[in-house]
This record gives structure tokens, sequence and C-alpha cells, in this order.
């Protein structure tokens, strides 16, 4: 059985704790708040973090990020001012700057991103199509590394750019912070994740990439085959040289050998007409010796020196 | 994460509302508000980690590894922060399972690797970064989804860094150094967009060229490879016939000169044995002449096949002669 004092003291401390719910809110650390009052902004702006209140039931909190957001751009087909197709994908980060200007212009992220599409999405458009893709790709006119030359070939340089990507992006992202101003957020940072060449044209630069290493290929078998023959060349003339040159040294050898010796037989048998006469006797006598053999048939005559004393002794 | 909109009060207010008599119903309720009360006050912080207090949302302190109590109910909540561990994002590749042979993903993920280079050439790179969170108060108050802002901010340094690199030098010597730049610039990133982490390494794992383009750059690598074996082959073809040839060339100029010394030799010899001969004939000219003569036909005849010895008065004996006689050569020996 309850009294109905009682029933009432639970009734009004009910009603206070949704009161007291209703009116006590939590900031984050990432956030901030701005308070409405029948959805007419109050001029109170929190973005201190911990235990708040606000009156209840009438006024109403609405919470925003204070962290920077990402804004991941659409991967776009889009031409550059030298007419190459080339797929782009961006990114951006944002934040909050003035929750009340955002809340009015905006209402959510969701408003925020679309804005930020058509702004960086535009502005990215615009600076492709008037910058040539070298631009775009290079951020500056560094040397390059002597080392990294193909062996044989000449070092390639880098062709001079005069804008780069980097100036490209920080076109853009001025050009958006002007458009942005007016919309309480702030773009901290806008960057180029991705350029790539569209299918096509990338087929195109395969084929001359393969073209390239096919010309370096070439060369090398060319310069191998080149190298062999001159060795082969060298190898005949060397083998020419040498023997022919031995030959010569030879025969040179063996004409003073036979000089030499001819002098030598020359002075021992020309002394005098005696000893020539000796010679061609003794030289005669001993080719007998070596040229008569069985074959030979002599007719001899009783006349001659030999044979003489077989008719007289005398 | 603070819990914006009171849960747990909520489910204190449930607990009493049923404020029946009952002495289980009141134990019950006892008991389980003890039991939420131990849950949400005690913590435990792993070693690698650093535990962020926040108290009503608010960033409180941290605390270290260990036991530890906060506010229950709410009033205060952890969030767990590895920042002792090394962390790792892979670009161009995903690490399925690590391990002694670990295993990657067969998906190939091209959108990450393919970049173009300073020369306008296309080159597939695949690349880790590893690190770690310095600063656990940024990297949750500071940006939001750092992961994703992070690997977008790898992705766009790595590509900027690429772009002014010729192909060559991405693929072959500019590597490490390119890493290094990327390293540096990243961290610059880092600390300007406030995330709270400090890259410890970027490595290039593979730099390659496009699918499409690797046979031929294999087939420059092979054409050097057979250009170095023609020209070794060249050479020692070279080196097997010269040496061979100066040997038999010195050959060549050695038996000449063999022969120089043996013909001089011989012709002094013969000379020599000339002057004795002609110096002992000179003593007595007539009677050697007729020695000589007489030796050397008592040498010489014996060995001829057929000796006619004619007398000067017989003529016509020669018609006599059987000149065919050769045939018979042998009885007549």
């Amino acid at each position: 059985m309850k009294s109905r004092g009682t029933t009432v003291l639970i009734v009004i401390a009910v009603v206070a704790f949704i009161v007291l719910l209703n009116s006590a809110f939590v900031v984050g650390e990432a956030q901030q708040v701005i308070i409405t009052q029948f959805g007419k902004p109050v001029d109170r702006q929190i973005d201190t973090p911990g235990l708040k209140f606000k009156a209840p039931l009438i006024q109403k909190a609405h919470r925003f990020e204070k962290r920077f957001l990402e804004w991941d751009g659409d991967a776009n087909q889009l031409p550059t001012r030298d007419k190459r197709f080339i797929w782009v994908d961006t990114y951006a980060r944002w934040r909050i700057t003035d929750p009340l200007l955002y809340f009015q212009r905006l209402r959510d992220e969701r408003g925020a991103l679309t804005r930020l599409d058509d702004i960086l999405d535009g502005e990215t458009r615009n600076a492709i199509a008037n910058h040539d893709l070298l631009e775009l790709v290079r951020s500056s006119n560094r040397e390059v590394s002597s080392e990294s030359a193909t062996e044989g070939e000449q070092l390639i340089q880098l062709e001079t750019i005069k804008v780069g990507r980097n100036s490209i992006r920080l076109e853009i992202l001025e050009k958006s912070a002007a458009r942005t101003s007016d919309l309480g957020i702030e773009i901290l940072d806008f960057q180029f994740k991705r350029i790539n060449y569209v299918d096509e044209v990338r087929q195109e630069v395969y084929e001359r990439m393969i073209s390239e290493r096919k010309r370096i290929s070439d060369r090398y078998r060319s310069e191998g085959e080149g190298e062999t023959s001159r060795i082969r060349g060298e190898k005949e003339r060397d083998l020419r040289v040498i023997r022919s040159e031995a030959y010569r040294e030879a025969r040179e050898i063996i004409g003073r050998a036979d000089s030499t010796a001819t002098r030598v037989y020359a002075s021992a048998y020309d002394q005098s007409p005696a000893s020539r006469e000796f010679y061609s006797f003794l030289k005669t006598m001993e080719s007998y010796e070596s040229t008569i053999d069985p074959g030979t048939w002599l007719l001899l005559s009783t006349e001659g020196e030999f044979y003489k004393y077989l008719k007289k002794a005398k | 994460m603070p819990k914006g909109d009171f849960g747990d009060f909520g489910e204190l207010k449930e607990i009493r509302l049923p404020a029946n008599p009952g002495r289980f119903v009141r134990i019950g309720v006892i008991g389980a508000f003890v039991l939420i009360l131990i849950v949400t006050s005690v913590y435990t912080v792993d070693p690698e980690e650093l535990g962020v207090i926040t108290q009503f949302g608010a960033f409180s302190r941290t605390t270290d590894p260990g036991l530890h109590f906060k506010l229950p109910f709410g009033i205060e909540s952890v969030e767990k922060i590895p920042v002792q561990r090394q962390l790792k994002e892979e670009f161009g590749f995903r690490t399925i399972s690590a391990g002694i042979r670990t295993q990657y993903s067969s998906r190939r993920y091209d959108e990450e690797s393919l970049m173009l280079t300073g020369d306008l050439n296309a080159a597939s790179v695949e690349w880790v970064v590893q690190y770690r969170i310095v600063d656990p108060y940024k990297f949750l108050f500071r940006v939001r989804r750092v992961r994703e802002t992070f690997r977008d901010m790898t992705e766009a340094t790595v590509r900027k860094i690429v772009g002014d690199r010729t192909v060559n030098e991405v693929l072959t010597v500019g590597r490490q150094e390119a890493a290094s730049v990327v390293e540096q610039e990243l961290q610059d990133l880092c600390d300007q967009y406030e995330t709270g982490i400090r890259v410890e390494q970027v490595v290039l794992q593979d730099v390659n060229p496009p699918d499409p383009v690797k046979p031929s750059f294999n087939e420059v690598n092979e054409a050097q490879q057979e250009r170095e074996r023609l020209i070794n082959q060249a050479r020692s073809e070279y080196n097997r016939v010269i040496p061979k040839a100066r040997g038999e060339a010195l050959q060549t100029i050695q038996e000449a000169e063999g022969y120089y010394l043996d013909r001089i030799n011989r012709a002094r010899g013969d000379s020599a044995r000339f002057v004795s001969l002609f110096e002992a004939y000179s003593q007595a000219p007539d009677v050697t002449r007729k020695r000589i003569y007489l030796e050397t036909m008592t040498t010489v005849l014996p060995g001829v096949g057929r000796k006619i010895i004619i007398d000067e008065s017989a003529q016509g004996v020669l018609p006599l002669l059987n000149l065919e006689g050769a045939v018979s050569r042998k009885e007549v020996k």
C-alpha cells in the first residue's frame, strides 16, 4: 500500500531525472558543439570537451567533428593540356572551423562532402586541363643520377618542367580555399593520390617501353657479335704474323747457314789451282762410290788405267 | 570513445524502477550494481599499450601498462593505443599469413602499385611502411580515420618521388635513395597533419617494370649475358690457338738454328779434312792420286753388276753383248 506522497515524490524524481538527462551532455575531445533553441542558433559555441549543460527540451546540441576529416576524390578520366587522357585520383583533408556557419550552410557532413566534390573535382579538372602531363607527374628539375645510365647508353635526362606537381597542387588548394571560406570549413591539404594512364594510352606506353628495351637488347647482341668478329680477326692476324715471322726468321737462319758453309768450303777448296784440281778429283772419286751400283754395266778397256796391267805388267 | 548518450545511466534507471519488495530481487539488484561498478572501473593495459583516459569525453591522462582503476559508469572511459608495437602498411600486395613461408595474396593490387615515372614510363612499385604511434593524443583526437589518411598520404608521397625519377633509376640504383626521400617527406606530412605517427622505415620491396613489359626487360639482361658469352667464347678460342702458334713458331726457329749449326759444323769439318788431306797430298801428289784412284776402284768395282773388259784389238764384241741380260744378271753374279 503506497501513500499518495510517496507516489508524487517518485514522479517528481523521475521528471527531474529526465530533465537533468536532457540538459546534460558530453562533448568529446574531438568534438565541437553548437546549441540551437527551437531550431534557431544560440550565440553559444562549445569547443572544449567535458560535461556541459544546456536548457532542457527547448535547446538542442549539435555535435560536429573537430578533427581533420577525409575527402576522397572520385577517380576520374581527365584530359591534360597535351591531350592525354589520364586517371586522376585525389584526396584532401579538411576540418570544420566555424561550426555555426557550417551548420547553416552545409547542415552535415554529407552536405559538406557534396560541396567539396563540386569544388575540388572542378578545380582539379581545370588545373589538369591547363597543364601538360609532365608537369603533373614531376615536381622538380632534379639531376638524374649518372649511375642509372644503361651501360653504353647516353644518360637520359629528364625534361625540364616549369610548374610541377606541387605548384599545381597548391594552386588547386588555394582556389578551393577561396571558395570554401564562407562555408565554415578549411581545406588543410590536397594531394594527387594516383595519376595513371588510361588503358589505351597505357598500351601505347608499354609498346614504347618494349621497343626501347628491344633497341637496347639488339645493341647488346650486335655488340657481342661485333666484338666476337673483332677477336676472331685479331686471332687470324696474330696467327699469320706469328707463323710468317717464324718462317722468315727460320729462312734467314738457314740462309746464313748456307752462306757461311759455302764460304767455309770455298776457303778450304779454293786455295790454289792444285787444290781446286785435287778437290774435283777427290769429289769425282767419291761420287763413283755412290753412283755405281749393281745395276751398272761397265765396259772397261785394257787401255784404261786400271786394267792396263792385265795385259802387261809394265 | 565517450558514450555520448549515457547508456549506463539508462541501464541504472531500468534496474531501479521495478523496486518491488522481496529479498531476492533486492539482492539481485545490489549484486548487478556492484558487478557493473567493478566491470566499468577496472581495466588493464597490455605491455605494448598505453591507456588514454577521457572523463566525460575530455582527455584526462594516460596510463602505463598494468592494472588500473577509473571512475565507473562511463564517467571515465579508456582507449588503449599500442604505442610500442611497430605497425605496418603494405602497398601493392597483401600478406595473408606471415611465417617462415609467408603467404601473399594472389590478387593483384595494380591500382596501388602502378605509377608513372619522370620520363613518362610506367613502373610497378610495391612497398611497405613501418610506423609507430608516438603521440596517442594526436592519434585519437586530431585526425579521423588515421589509417586511411596515412595510406593516402603514403601513396601520394611515393608517387611524387617516383614521378621525379627515371624508370631506370627507380628500377636500379635509385631505389634506396627514393625510399629514404619518401621516408623524409612522409614524416613531414605526418607532422603537418598531426597524426601522432612516426615513420620508422619505408622499404621499396619489388620495383618492376609493368607485367607486359617485363619480358623485354628480361631480354635486355639475356642479351647482355649473350654478349658476354660470345665475347668470352671468342677470347677462349683466341687463347686456345695463339699460344700454340707461338710455340710452333719457336719450334720452327729452333729447328732452323739447329740446321744452321749442323751445316756450319759439317762445312768446317769437311774443310778441315780437305785441308789436311790436301797438305798430305801436296807432299807426294802423283802417288797419292794413284792410291786414291786405285782404292776407289777397289771399292767400286765389286759392286758393279757386270764388268766387261775389252782389249783394244778385239773389235766387234759389242754386238754380241746380250743387252737383254738384265734378266739374268743374278745368275752372272
